[in-house]
């Protein structure tokens, strides 16, 4: 999950080195953690919230195949 | 890259220009402007537009496999076994996907290839520093809700037809209203108009107004 957040993020930004995941662990639920460049956060966000509503339903998509819930978190 | 100035009268003239130099169409070229110029007064003391131009490194064909690329790699990241091919269609990218998870992919109405689509557009934008057109089907999906989208619309027109009342239908995508429009553009008995804000909005189909006079001459329909 944690990669497949960072590639996504990675490939939006101005600065991909500035790109930070962090996974949180749960027993069912796993929290995602992406930080950005200041700069980078509205690529990461989008037009009314839709690039990031974009990420949060392939990631739900991709967390329901191994059973799991992911909930991503955009950290200024 | 290698640059090549070009002079105009004006900024679009010089960017002709540098397309006819090329013999290529200006979305083909990586252009920067040197100056816009100025007309003058009659003719006098006016200064050319300068700009720099050279051919784009990207090809429509690199476009098409960095297109594939970013989509294997995204589903690779997904931890989805599928195969991924492309071929360009009028002005737009399409991608297919072969999967045998189809239904995970797609998503409840479509939300998770639209999300899909969304983000790879974003990426190859990104990429290639110009705005692509990329559409991403899974199992012909695409095709066959187009089908049956443009037949609810049909249904929906009749029933409207029949009653002589409106029915407003459930928020869609733009690209989804479209073809609700389209299904129902030629009927000239109904008229189709888009309700709400943002992205998602609501499309209302209603009885056209008959104007005052013609009803006469078309007689009762």
């Amino acid at each position: 999950m944690k990669e497949l957040v960072k590639f996504i993020a990675q490939s939006l930004v101005d600065n991909p080195d500035a790109v930070e995941v962090k996974e949180i662990q749960g027993e069912q639920t796993s929290v995602i953690e992406l930080k950005v460049a200041k700069e980078d956060l509205g690529k990461v966000i989008g037009k009314q919230g839709r690039t990031a509503r974009a990420m949060r339903t392939i990631l739900s998509a991709a967390s329901t195949k191994i059973r799991k819930r992911a909930v991503l978190e955009i950290i200024e | 890259m290698e640059f090549q100035e070009f002079a105009g009268k004006s900024t679009e003239e010089a960017i002709d220009n540098a397309c006819a130099h090329f013999q290529v169409s200006p979305e083909q070229l990586e252009i920067e402007i040197v100056s816009v110029g100025s007309p003058g007064i009659f003719g006098l003391g006016g200064r050319k537009a300068k700009i720099r131009a050279a051919l784009r490194e990207e090809s429509e064909e690199l476009l098409l496999t960095s297109a594939k690329e970013i989509l294997e790699t995204f589903l690779e990241r997904m931890q989805e076994k599928s195969s991924v091919s492309v071929h360009q269609e009028d002005d737009r990218i399409s991608l297919r996907i072969e999967t045998e998870d189809a239904g995970l992919l797609i998503g409840k109405q479509g939300q998770t290839l639209d999300a899909l689509q969304y983000l790879v557009t974003k990426m190859l934008a990104k990429k290639s520093r110009r705005k692509v057109r990329i559409t991403i089907d899974v199992e012909a999906y695409r095709a066959r809700h187009n089908e049956a989208l443009a037949h609810l619309a049909q249904k929906y027109g009749e029933k409207v037809k029949k009653s002589g009342r409106p029915i407003i239908l459930s928020p869609m995508n733009p690209y989804d209203r479209r073809i609700v429009h389209m299904a129902l553009q030629d009927d000239k008995e109904l008229k189709t108009v888009s309700r709400g804000e943002g992205l998602y909005k609501k499309v209302v189909i209603s009885p056209a107004k008959k104007k005052e006079g013609q009803e006469d001459a078309a007689g009762p329909a």
